[in-house]
């Protein structure tokens, strides 16, 4: 990966690594069951540990636990629709201190979602308040594709109970290219 | 389609290194696409607004991530049953899932080994349209040994 010497763009990214991808967050409402069956009957997912306490009691979630997919969905800060479109669909206005805005400011404005790794350390429950952290784990040297020139930018989410367990943790990949740069050479 | 008991899980002992999941299609609609947006709390206009998502070069809204990591968990659970323990969901995006495209799914049992009383499996899964593979990748998770 030598493509980074001498490219200043990539240099200056260097900073970010490791360091907090924004800040840390807290779920504006607890896991709960009205969320949970909005949900269940939005992805029509049937299992009965979901939303059906006397049958949740006899299996080994001992009740009702949060289907497990639903991990970043707690921590969705509150939007502001207003003007939403404006912001490229951001929820709220962003921290201009991640590599995603310093790569759009460099005209790298195509953004590419390419991975997501979800791990879930233990089920939630009604009731569990999560908080969030996310690190920038990676950024890639200066890339060739078919959608241009660009980076990838990898993230990793830590998703902590009130107590301070870690229950999940979410790796995210994106691809930030320039569009102008398709077929250059 | 069979239809299965929705309270009946697999065992360790019904399960082989090979076996396939069984298919599922889901007929993804504008519909499909807004609920598990919403549902997920996620309003980016892309997955929701289709003259939006083609000013940004999309062929029409599409699904947005969490969505689809719902469906695949679905696809495993359906399967698996109630007392499965999802453990990791880890895949690659491709193609995007949009109005008037089914999704079809489909995985295979690629690893098996006994923890104690669990069993724990590896599965590859895959999602695909007719633009192309939508999701590929790994699922994890836990069932009853026996």
């Amino acid at each position: 990966m030598s493509q980074q010497e001498g490219d200043p763009v990539r240099e200056r990214l260097e900073a970010y690594v490791g360091k907090p991808m924004g800040a840390p967050g807290v779920a504006p409402d607890a896991v709960n069951l009205p969320m949970i069956r909005h949900w269940v009957d939005a992805l029509d997912d049937r299992n009965p540990v979901y939303l059906d306490e006397d049958f949740a009691a006899t299996t080994r979630f001992g009740g009702v636990v949060a289907p497990p997919a639903m991990l970043q969905a707690w921590s969705m800060p509150r939007p502001k629709i207003a003007g939403i479109a404006e912001r490229g669909g951001a929820p709220t206005e962003m921290s201009h201190d991640n590599p995603i805005v310093a790569l759009d400011e460099a005209g790298y404005v195509g953004t590419l979602a390419t991975n997501s790794e979800l791990e879930f350390v233990r089920y939630l429950r009604p009731g569990d308040r999560l908080s969030t952290r996310a690190t920038v784990e990676s950024i890639s040297a200066q890339k060739k594709t078919s959608l241009g020139r660009g980076y990838f930018v990898t993230w990793v989410t830590t998703y902590t109970s009130a107590d301070g367990e870690v229950v999940g943790r979410q790796l995210f990949r994106v691809f930030k290219f320039d569009p102008s740069t398709i077929g250059a050479s | 389609m069979t239809t299965r008991d929705p309270h009946a899980s697999l065992r360790g002992t019904d399960v082989a290194v090979g076996d396939e999941l069984p298919a599922f299609s889901l007929p993804v609609t504008s519909t499909v696409i807004v609920a598990g947006a919403i549902a997920s709390r996620d309003f980016m206009p892309v997955h929701h607004d289709a003259d939006y998502a083609r000013a940004q070069g999309a062929p029409h809204m599409f699904m947005n991530i969490l969505t689809t990591n719902g469906y695949v968990a679905r696809f495993v659970t359906d399967w698996a049953g109630p007392e499965a323990v999802l453990r990791k969901i880890a895949i690659r995006l491709g193609a995007p899932a949009i109005p008037g495209r089914d999704l079809r799914f489909s995985g295979e049992v690629t690893s098996k080994s006994e923890a104690g009383n669990e069993c724990l499996l590896e599965l590859a899964v895959r999602a695909v349209n007719d633009l192309g593979e939508h999701a590929s990748g790994t699922v994890t998770l836990t069932i009853p040994g026996a």
